[in-house]
């Protein structure tokens, strides 16, 4: 089995538009989580969010035009797509070869997609028509065409990233798009890396998107009792839930044959990756971490290494009381008290949801390169059932070069992925 | 690289518009005599230009699920799933047990509309009067704080519903391709299990886009036929005078299992999932390439990966929607990876009689695919009088085909570009590969 490298990354969320200056802003404590500024919410019991900062729709696509085909969690994902593909040279190089060559080389090219997206948003949509057509469904039908963009399917597939860096990109090999909620982005990184490691495509280009900060979604969760009124505090004792952010996150991942040909830079390996479930229930956690243990074992295996090679962990930490506290089970049973540094990101960008598994994998990845483990900044004593996992608020050196990433979703979802940082 | 796990289809659940369990729906695409479609029941379509649509029509009959703590959050879509499922899991005849829930995974393919339409307008009236949603009227409306309401709209709603019901701890996963979403499900559990990471895995597709909204995204695009007073010939797959695809609703689900351990128990093996195929057009949203570029390659890669010959293939159940563009750019396809041989390959589109079920529609067709290579009998496509001279392959019609199938593909196209195409052999032939050390 061939090595399968990194040779681009991408990410943009409330906290900065690249891996470098999202890092930078961990080191320096900053938090983007600020006041929802997308509607009135001053009434609101929880009234926070991190967006990203400095949105302009068009602008980041590169293409104004593509904007009426697309929703806010595409823009971010066609974003980090394009980001990490610039880092690694893909379009450029494929521009250089010749007809016959170019087909080979897109065909040999795929793409994983996490998808996130509104359930609710693509709705809205259709409320101007049903206040016109009152009651009457008759109504609704007869002046549908009049009143909803022809365009409206098509700007809300949940498939559309992939379709569009597909096309922008010319990716034409083996690919998915995963809708499982928060282990998506993580899952479109896993299944990417064994459509190379069964020799199906020579280049993966795997995403991550979400645009979960709107008002139903967030009335939902909070009255689902997983949204923080102030902050998002993982694992401290203070901590009472999670705080919606966006974005998205890319890698490309390569065989190691693929990125020596066209001379690519290396940035990582991925070592190996796992997913599992608990199967009890939508919002039910074992106590016992018993589905994300299994989970860290299996991608260990997978992997081929031992928990003592690991040097650096980025942890789910969403700051919710049952899965904080559960996760530290599941580190302490696997590490015991030989556990390298573990943080988590999401006191700085909020919960990315169906983008959150490979955000985290991306930043840690630029993280673990510069040798930094970022402290939580807003960590100052740790919650009493989280008692020996190794946080801390200041910035520490990784004990080795590999990163175990976790994400877990609701379903009792859990994901792990485990790179090895190259300089 | 070593030696690739084959995988045994050990169990098979449908509900479709054209039946309520596998022998029903079974029974009525090898008839092939009309489309299962009329005017829609489910709500007053009247003012829709186009108001027909392939229901599943004895919903309220289908079995009572004996756990109504999950069945609060279940949609229409779920109950769908769930009574397909419960289908597929008895037909295997092999549940998980606490000793190897882990070595179980769960895979499906989910629809794009998950919010009640009863509750999209509910919002509306309290919150959007005017049009335009005033989001401080959510706070106290008692559907925006309905739990059961967002459990429902989570995309691993279903997922969820499924690993619970049966007690699966593996690997899980839902995937949404448009069209190629129940392919593409099947596909991966198909490769987890090659992986190694499971034994067994539930796999499968279900969807309902019959509301409102639903039907209103693919009138908007003219996707669906406009023939409301011929529902039962508005979908005509190949034929020269069709005019787009009948909306349908459904789920289909297959149990896949490990060769060696399905054998080993004496299992009853309907086909091998031999091999998956799967690319992307990388062209247009909506559009195919005219040549059959994207589709060529998911065909040749499933052939590849099956370890099957063109020779092999005796019959391709196709995505064949009976939209203008797509059956004519997915015959397009047929010609160029089969050349010669195109002729000796049978095809049919079974959308003819289910409509098209969207994301559920790759898992029912492999369903179909699997009985058809069990039984010898390759189903004919409904409605065909006039073949479209565009669409020239050897298409199945009049009434269905006797003989033995070798190996079996089948077609997924995505709007949005994603191709997935499945092959199943038979399991005479898999045993014989296998006793020979193949």
């Amino acid at each position: 089995m061939s090595r399968i490298v990194i040779t681009g990354i991408g990410a943009i969320s409330g906290s900065g538009h690249n891996p470098a200056t999202i890092v930078d802003e961990l080191l320096a404590g900053h938090s983007a989580l600020a006041p929802i500024e997308s509607w009135d919410a001053t009434n609101w019991p929880a009234a926070i969010a991190a967006a990203v900062k400095d949105y302009n729709g068009g602008k980041l696509l590169g293409d104004r035009k593509l904007l009426k085909l697309v929703r806010r969690s595409d823009v971010f994902g066609i974003y980090a797509g394009a980001q990490a593909i610039a880092q690694s040279g893909l379009d450029s190089y494929r521009e250089s070869l010749d007809e016959a060559a170019v087909i080979d080389f897109t065909d040999q090219t795929g793409c994983y997609v996490g998808s996130g997206g509104g359930a609710f948003e693509v709705n809205y949509d259709f409320f101007p028509l049903m206040a016109e057509a009152g009651d009457s469904l008759p109504q609704f039908g007869k002046e549908l065409s009049n009143m909803v963009n022809p365009m409206w399917l098509l700007r809300s597939l949940p498939n559309n990233v992939l379709c569009h860096v597909g096309i922008r990109h010319q990716l034409k090999g083996p690919n998915g798009c995963i809708t499982n909620h928060v282990t998506s982005g993580m899952l479109a990184i896993i299944e990417g890396a064994w459509a190379l490691r069964e020799n199906d495509a020579q280049r993966i280009v795997s995403i991550g998107h979400d645009a979960p900060i709107e008002p139903q979604s967030l009335n939902y969760m909070d009255k689902v009792g997983l949204i923080a009124n102030d902050d998002l505090r993982p694992f401290d004792t203070e901590h009472n839930g999670c705080v919606l952010g966006e974005g998205a996150g890319c890698l490309v991942l390569e065989t190691e044959a693929s990125a020596a040909q066209r001379g690519a830079q290396v940035l990582g390996e991925y070592l190996g990756g796992a997913d599992a479930s608990e199967g009890e229930g939508l919002f039910a956690v074992r106590a016992d971490g018993d589905g994300l243990t299994r989970t860290i074992r299996a991608a260990l295996k997978d992997a081929g290494i031992q928990a003592s090679d690991v040097g650096m962990i980025v942890a789910h930490g969403n700051g919710t009381i049952q899965s904080d506290a559960s996760e530290a089970h599941a580190l302490k049973t696997v590490f015991g008290s030989n556990m390298p540094p573990v943080t988590s990101f999401k006191w700085a960008s909020g919960h990315l949801f169906a983008a959150a598994g490979i955000f985290d994998v991306a930043v840690g990845l630029e993280a673990i390169r510069r040798g930094v483990v970022p402290g939580i900044a807003n960590l100052q004593k740790l919650a009493n059932d989280c008692e020996g996992l190794n946080v801390s608020n200041q910035t520490r050196a990784p004990q080795s070069d590999v990163l175990l990433v976790l994400c877990r979703g609701f379903a009792g979802t859990n994901a792990a992925v485990l790179l090895r940082a190259l300089k | 690289m070593s030696k690739k796990r084959r995988v045994a289809i050990t169990g098979i659940g449908l509900v479709t518009p054209a039946g309520c369990d596998v022998a029903t729906t079974w029974a009525r695409i090898k008839e092939a005599k009309s489309c299962a479609a009329g005017p829609i029941t489910i709500f007053d379509a009247s003012g829709f230009s186009t108001r027909i649509a392939a229901e599943v029509k004895e919903f309220d009959q289908l079995p009572q699920i004996d756990d109504l703590k999950s069945l609060k959050y279940a949609s229409r879509a779920h109950r769908l799933a769930l009574a397909a499922a419960d289908q597929a899991m008895a037909d295997a005849g092999i549940r998980p047990d606490e000793n190897d829930a882990d070595r179980w995974g769960c895979v499906v393919g989910a629809g794009m509309m998950t919010v009640d339409h009863t509750e999209i307008e509910a919002v509306q009236k309290a919150a959007a009067p005017e049009g335009d949603l005033i989001p401080d009227r959510l706070l106290d409306l008692p559907v925006a704080n309905d739990v059961m309401a967002f459990s429902r709209s989570l995309s691993t709603a279903g997922l969820s519903l499924l690993l619970k019901r049966y007690g699966i701890r593996g690997y899980g996963s839902t995937v949404h391709t448009a069209c190629a979403s129940g392919g593409q499900a099947i596909g991966t559990a198909l490769r987890v299990i090659r992986r190694g990471i499971a034994d067994r895995v539930l796999t499968g597709g279900f969807d309902s886009m019959i509301s409102p909204v639903g039907l209103s995204g693919f009138c908007l695009l003219s996707a669906v036929s406009p023939d409301n007073d011929t529902p039962e010939r508005a979908s005509r797959p190949f034929d020269a005078t069709r005019n787009g695809f009948v909306l349908g609703e459904g789920a289909g689900f297959l149990v896949l299992e490990d060769w060696d351990a399905a054998v080993a128990r004496g299992a009853k093996i309907y086909a091998e999932l031999a091999g998956e195929g799967n690319s992307l057009s990388a062209y247009r949203i909506t559009d195919s390439h005219p040549s059959g570029d994207g589709p060529i390659q998911a065909m040749r890669r499933a052939m590849a990966d099956a370890d099957a010959t063109l020779a092999d293939v005796t019959y391709l159940n196709a995505h064949g929607t009976s939209t203008l563009m797509n059956d004519r750019s997915e015959c397009a396809a047929v010609n160029a990876v089969f050349g010669d041989r195109a002729k000796e390959v049978a095809v049919s589109s079974t959308k003819s009689v289910t409509g098209h079920l969207i994301a559920a529609a790759g898992a029912v067709e492999a369903a179909i695919c699997a009985l058809a290579v069990r039984d010898g009998i390759m189903p004919p496509t409904a409605n065909l009088q006039q073949l479209d001279p565009d669409c020239d392959v050897d298409v199945i019609h009049g009434v269905a085909r006797q003989k033995r199938i070798k190996v079996a593909l089948s077609n997924s196209l995505g709007f949005g570009g994603s191709n997935n195409c499945l092959a199943f052999r038979h399991p005479a032939d898999t045993a014989e590969l296998v006793a020979a050390g193949h």
